[in-house]
């Protein structure tokens, strides 16, 4: 069973071997490669103190682990080329059929360069026949442990996530670790350091007693003779291994057997700003577009990350006492990231855009009308950083920042649609999984994209000029504001002029794009 | 009298395949026009280019005389499309979807109101009128997709696929909605690969295969003698497979 199932995986990898997938793969395969030599030489590297080696590998290992764990919120819900159900009917038990997808997981690009970074156990173990004999033990068992520690949270998570209540959570998570990375680079900088000095006998106690570390303690203990110490290491990777695989049967029997059920309304957000709005066309849009952001976690992550990027990118410098310049400019970076990360409104709606098509005249007012809203959205949050951060850190910043506030609040909303009609790229369905990421809008897309945000540069020019020639001349310098409102009054009457003229008259064609399956 | 959707000589390659070859087809004012043909026929294609949510690479499609990429926006107050497989506003619930519609129209916020209402009753949605439509079955789907079709009050509507995967009840509920609405004078274009429906329901035919029209008339006139289903298969060059071979099941 296990071998017709690596053989089918095998052809299914071959035929989606073409074109921009196999460009994809290639390019990730020699990325991984290099980690793994990397791996193997660090490995192979001498430390003064003893023991360090030991922690340093396993220490290794345990990045490899949680890579296999969290890669999977980001490349698309983990490897689904065999997907269990297309087992479901076969008379099979659910721990054969766990036992003959982890015997498919081993054939892919993932595993075989993992397989090829554990080879570090044996680079470790060289110079003692017994280590050598139990690091080629450990490695298969090491390496099924990754694998199958990645299976079981995916299909776990998988479980919860096939209501939709559960598929919201989901991109809420995907987010939240997406923004984790930044903190988890912070942590490697900050422990690796004391891992190679062997400063912290805590840190070293958690890097070998974790299940990433028992197969270079396996392989240490084999090295000074230390057998029930190997024994006991290698049967807890079996026994372990051998648990996860009985869980995994468990949760791909559940997935097989289960319908996703979908429980009561939930209507809510935004209902009262909603009913306020005027009952014309661009009302009609502004309270359409309002009830999405609050209710699409897409949506949502769009705006929280826009906040999180922005202070992540101002106040850590600040702290470390590198450019504190950068906190009372923090209200203008979420303007401009929010721009950024909102633009692309109609790819995130997907194929909903033919209603717009058959609706007459309904270009402009969709364009004005999400222009609108996404105004509401984000000046709030951006007028209280504008207010506030200047008079907490420099007072002296608020003629720069009460100058290009509005001027961005603009532009941003002129980008925001510009951004959405010029390059916009299809989102997997709203009703599918939401780690199935596929919103890899393309390098072109992603440089015309930049390109295009630069245009808030230009935005920003006339008003920084205008500062700047009347700064410290305390009537002159405040001439910015009204320059700045000047601007943005005017970049988000043009921007989206040009944007609803786009719509207008491509619109067929800005619906086939979004309208892909991906 | 104009024909309430005709189309001339439309085409569209995609590559360089051609998924619709030069069709002409005119659907009479007053008509219930189905259109059939085998899966990958172009259906949909041509349905997408006559309502103007695909580019045709030439010809023209005209509703009730007015051409609709020439002139979009007096084509597309007299038609109501429902096409298949495509979203909705998915975090909207179905009343708020069919409200933003009708305002996106520019109708009054009272003849909103009403209309909405009306139509959730009618099509038996009243109870989901607080759901989000992403939480709908399809038959549901398929029936918000009828109502905000119907809300501008059209003269013709364009319906893609209007029975797929709809239970019987809905379907009847739509069945009898579109019956009155030919009743009242309008004109209903449908495709659906179900033929007993289609001879049952439609007073006109089309059949499209590989691109073209290779029957096209009143039902009686194109099924001739026989049950439309014999007609459509003979008329597309089928040939029904299934007798051959298989003797192993037959222990």
């Amino acid at each position: 069973m296990v071998g017709v199932l690596i053989r089918m995986k095998w052809r299914v990898l071959r035929h989606s071997l073409r074109g921009k997938e196999a460009v994809l793969t290639v390019g990730g395969a020699i990325l991984g490669l290099l980690a793994a030599v990397l791996t193997v030489l660090v490995a192979a590297a001498d430390f003064p103190t003893p023991g360090v080696d030991t922690d340093v590998l396993a220490g290794l290992l345990l990045l490899w682990t949680l890579g296999w764990l969290f890669a999977p919120l980001f490349t698309g819900g983990g490897d689904e080329t065999l997907r269990p159900e297309h087992f479901a009917l076969l008379p099979f038990t659910p721990r054969q059929l766990a036992a003959g997808l982890l015997g498919a997981a081993f054939l892919g690009v993932p595993a075989i360069v993992t397989a090829l970074a554990f080879c570090a156990l044996v680079v470790h173990a060289a110079g003692s026949l017994p280590a050598v004999v139990v690091a080629v033990l450990a490695l298969p068992l090491q390496l099924a442990l990754a694998v199958l520690l990645s299976r079981v949270a995916m299909a776990g998570l998988g479980a919860a996530l096939q209501s939709r209540r559960g598929r919201d959570l989901g991109v809420l998570l995907a987010a939240l670790v997406g923004v984790m990375v930044f903190f988890a680079q912070a942590l490697v900088q900050t422990l690796g350091p004391v891992v190679v000095d062997g400063d912290s006998p805590a840190l070293t106690a958690v890097l070998r007693w974790v299940p990433s570390g028992w197969g270079p303690v396996a392989v240490d203990a084999a090295g000074r003779g230390e057998w029930p110490l190997v024994l006991a290491a290698l049967a807890g990777l079996v026994v372990l291994g051998g648990g996860l695989l009985a869980v995994w049967g468990v949760l791909l029997h559940r997935r097989t057997t289960r319908v996703p059920v979908n429980v009561g309304p939930s209507a809510r957000g935004s209902g009262s700003v909603a009913r306020r709005l005027p009952a014309t066309p661009v009302g009609a849009v502004v309270a359409k577009e309002l009830r999405t952001w609050f209710r699409d976690p897409r949506r949502r992550v769009a705006l929280l990350s826009a906040v999180i990027v922005a202070l992540v990118a101002s106040v850590p410098p600040a702290l470390q006492g590198e450019g504190g310049g950068g906190i009372p400019f923090t209200g203008l970076v979420v303007m401009t990231v929010g721009c950024l990360l909102a633009g692309n409104l109609y790819g995130m709606d997907g194929s909903a855009l033919w209603l717009t098509l058959v609706t007459p005249e309904a270009a402009a007012a969709d364009v004005r009308g999400r222009q609108l809203a996404w105004l509401l959205l984000i000046t709030p949050v951006a007028a209280v950083l504008v207010v506030v951060l200047p008079a907490l850190t420099e007072p002296a910043t608020y003629p720069w920042v009460l100058a290009l506030a509005p001027a961005l609040a603009g532009g941003g909303s002129g980008l925001v649609v510009l951004l959405s009609v010029f390059t916009a790229y299809p989102l997997p369905d709203q009703r599918a999984n939401p780690f199935s990421a596929g919103n890899n809008p393309g390098l072109l897309r992603v440089l015309l994209q930049l390109a295009i945000t630069l245009l808030l540069a230009v935005v920003a020019l006339p008003v920084v000029a205008v500062v700047w020639l009347g700064s410290g001349v305390a009537p002159l310098e405040w001439l910015g504001v009204p320059t700045g409102v000047a601007v943005g009054v005017l970049c988000w009457w043009w921007w989206g002029r040009i944007a609803a003229r786009r719509l207008a008259e491509r619109g067929p064609e800005l619906l086939a794009v979004v309208a892909k399956h991906v | 009298m104009t024909d309430a959707l005709g189309l001339t000589r439309l085409l569209k390659r995609f590559d360089r395949t051609v998924a619709v070859d030069h069709i002409d087809l005119s659907v009479p004012t007053g008509s219930f026009f189905g259109l059939v043909g085998p899966n990958g026929a172009g259906k949909t294609t041509t349905l997408s280019m006559a309502v103007g949510l695909l580019r045709p690479d030439a010809g023209t499609a005209r509703i009730l005389g007015v051409d609709v990429w020439e002139d979009p926006s007096r084509a597309k107050a007299l038609v109501g499309v429902l096409p298949d497989g495509m979203s909705l506003p998915e975090r909207l619930t179905g009343a708020e979807l069919l409200t933003y519609l009708g305002l996106l129209r520019g109708l009054p916020a009272a003849t909103v109101a009403a209309r909405v209402d009306e139509l959730l009753t009618v099509l038996e949605l009243a109870d989901a009128r607080n759901r989000l439509v992403i939480d709908y079955s399809a038959g549901m789907r398929k029936k918000i997709g009828l109502a905000a079709a119907l809300l501008h009050a059209p003269k013709l509507l364009v319906l893609d696929e209007p029975f797929e995967a709809v239970d019987p009840v809905s379907a009847a509920t739509i069945r009898t909605i579109l019956q009155r609405f030919v009743a009242a004078g309008g004109a209903v274009v449908l495709s659906s690969h179900v033929m007993a429906l289609v001879e049952q329901l439609c007073s006109h035919v089309a059949v499209i295969s590989r691109g073209r029209v290779v029957a096209a008339g009143p039902v009686a006139q194109v099924r001739g003698e026989t049950s439309l289903e014999e007609a459509f298969v003979h008329i597309v060059g089928g040939r029904t497979g299934g007798t051959e071979g298989l003797s192993w099941l037959e222990s």
